[in-house]
């Protein structure tokens, strides 16, 4: 079975050759610079004119937008809304819902927490659209992060789309002995309770599993471990690193001094 | 009920062609086994006859319903799906209710789900383990329940996925058996399998499938008789067959009985 165990795409582009450090460093920029950076346009800017080209040249922008308007959006929009009803600051009220005011300040407030949001979630996903998952791990581990660390995380990234894989094949084995999930919506909401126990149960069962699994081929040893993996890291790599790195101490000074 | 598949083309959404024009009639009540390599296409041509995939062209009919126009749900009542791995196909708290869950959904009266699900036990021989989880049991009593739960649905065609992989010889006799009460019930069985003895003892016809095409299709002994071409696919024919071969029989021998009636 071919199931699509993380995020990632496969495609060839700039981006997919980077060195995973460096996209993981791109993404401390992006957000260091959305949350810094007091003026309120600079995160909407971020995501327009430097996230949104980039998904473009990573040749991923159909991922992206897909991810953007089911993920990104709904979560900043309900952002935006509890700020700027429940925000108590300003004077100048735009408008009234009950007993909650949003005002210009509220407003101006929750306006820029979710573009810096938007900019933080919209990072990421182009990191994880374009990176495998073992790459960036092996890479990290190299430099110096624990095993331990880095299965916890590759774990969390990879345990959505095995779930959602999982719950492919049992709602294809429910459907096989009759049980409709395709009529009216009432049906397909009872249609979902027989399937969280087996969910559930199947991806404990699963992590068991694993454990021995990778507990049989050493995963604890204390040994210097060896990678049969070199992820490539280039001059180029090593050059924009910095450079970003220079942009987030300018961009934190800068609102410092400021 | 017959099965008709009119020049049937999958790929998959990765733009992997499996199936290649596949063209073929499977009559009502007919025993019929399909092998061939590991990614030939058996698996994505039966998930066809459930409806689990549609044709990206050509067509399948199950009797007189195309499977473009009914759901997997409605199809579930005219073709039963043993799962390759019953891991995926297993889901509830224990073997009753499992059993019981495809009768069920096909709206049989209570009288006739008790009726049907007591016969899958019993064939399967699961009657003592109806309270166990499934996922306490072991892999092979696993595919007995996979195998109980798509036989209790009383489907005029059961497909079984490589029924016999990983298991004993006790397992294999059981699912011959199940297969044998089906063939006097009058039902179609199609099966795929590896296990090439099992294919000439219990199946009468026989279609040999090699990268997404049909290579072969004819009784059991026609095909199995066909060394050169069945190793296209790498398949052997069994033992005997090939014996019989080196021996110059005359006929196509495919089991003991015909072995030693050809060599008196
Ligand atoms: N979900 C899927 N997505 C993409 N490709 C798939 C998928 N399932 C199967 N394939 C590919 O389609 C081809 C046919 O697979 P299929 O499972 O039908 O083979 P099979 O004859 O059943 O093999 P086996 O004997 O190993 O079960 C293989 O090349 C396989 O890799
Ligand atoms: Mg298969």
């Amino acid at each position: 079975m071919h199931e699509r165990l993380s995020f990632y795409i496969k495609r060839d582009s700039v981006i997919h050759r980077l060195n995973p450090l460096t996209k993981l460093v791109l993404v401390f920029a992006f957000i260091g610079v959305a949350f810094t950076f007091p003026w309120y346009w600079m995160s909407l800017s971020l995501f327009l004119f430097v996230l949104i080209p980039l998904a473009f040249v990573a040749k991923v922008s159909r991922e992206y937008f897909f991810t953007a308007t089911r993920l990104i959006l709904p979560a900043a929009g309900f952002l935006f809304l509890m700020q700027a009803l429940f925000q108590p600051i300003g004077e100048e009220i735009i408008f009234q819902f009950y007993f909650l005011d949003a005002t210009r300040e509220s407003l101006a407030f929750a306006f820029t927490i979710a573009a810096r949001i938007i900019v933080m979630i919209s990072a990421f996903t182009l990191l994880l659209l374009t990176t495998h998952p073992s790459e960036l791990m092996s890479d990290l581990t190299r430099r110096g992060l624990p095993g331990q660390f880095a299965y916890v995380i590759i774990s969390t990234l990879q345990i959505l789309p095995q779930m959602q894989a999982k719950a492919q094949t049992i709602i294809a084995a429910q459907r096989s002995r009759g049980l409709d999930t395709e009529s009216t919506f009432l049906k397909r909401a009872g249609s979902v309770l027989p399937l969280v126990g087996p969910l559930v149960f199947g991806s404990l069962v699963e992590v068991e599993e694993r454990a021995i699994a990778i507990e049989a081929r050493g995963f604890t040893s204390k040994k210097e471990k060896t990678s049969l993996h070199e992820v490539p890291d280039t001059v180029t790599d090593k050059t924009i690193r910095w450079v970003l790195i220079i942009l987030i101490i300018l961009s934190i000074s800068l609102n410092l001094w400021l | 009920m017959n099965i008709n598949i009119n020049n049937l083309h999958f790929t998959y959404p990765t733009g992997l062609e499996a199936l290649k024009g596949v063209s073929l009639t499977i009559n009502a009540g007919e025993q019929v086994a399909i092998v061939g390599q590991n990614g030939a296409g058996k698996t994505t041509l039966v998930r066809h006859f459930n409806g689990l995939l549609k044709p990206t062209s050509g067509s399948v009919t199950i009797g007189d319903w195309d499977t473009t126009k009914y759901s997997v749900a409605k199809l579930a009542s005219r073709v039963g799906y043993v799962f390759q791995n019953p891991d995926e196909q297993l889901f509830s708290r224990d073997v009753l209710t499992e059993v019981e869950f495809g009768p069920k959904n096909l709206g049989y009266t209570k009288e006739k789900i008790d009726e049907l699900v007591k016969q899958a036990l019993v064939w399967t021989e699961l009657t003592d383990k109806t309270e166990t989880n499934p996922y306490d049991l072991s892999p092979t009593w696993r595919k007995m329940v996979a195998l109980a739960s798509i036989i209790a649905m009383d489907t005029p065609i059961v497909i079984f996925d490589e029924p016999t992989t990983g298991q004993d010889f006790a397992n294999v006799s059981r699912i011959a058996n199940v297969i044998a009460e089906l063939k006097k019930q009058g039902k179609t069985v199609i099966t795929i399998t590896h296990d090439i003895d099992f294919c000439a003892e219990n199946f009468e016809r026989v279609i040999a499938l090699s990268n997404g095409q049909v290579l072969l299709d004819g009784t059991t002994r026609e095909v199995l008789g066909q060394e050169e071409i069945l190793a296209q696919t790498y398949v052997d024919p069994p033992q005997l067959t090939r014996l019989g071969k080196l021996l110059n029989l005359k006929e196509t021998v495919i089991n003991q009985q015909e072995f030693l009636k050809a060599i008196k």
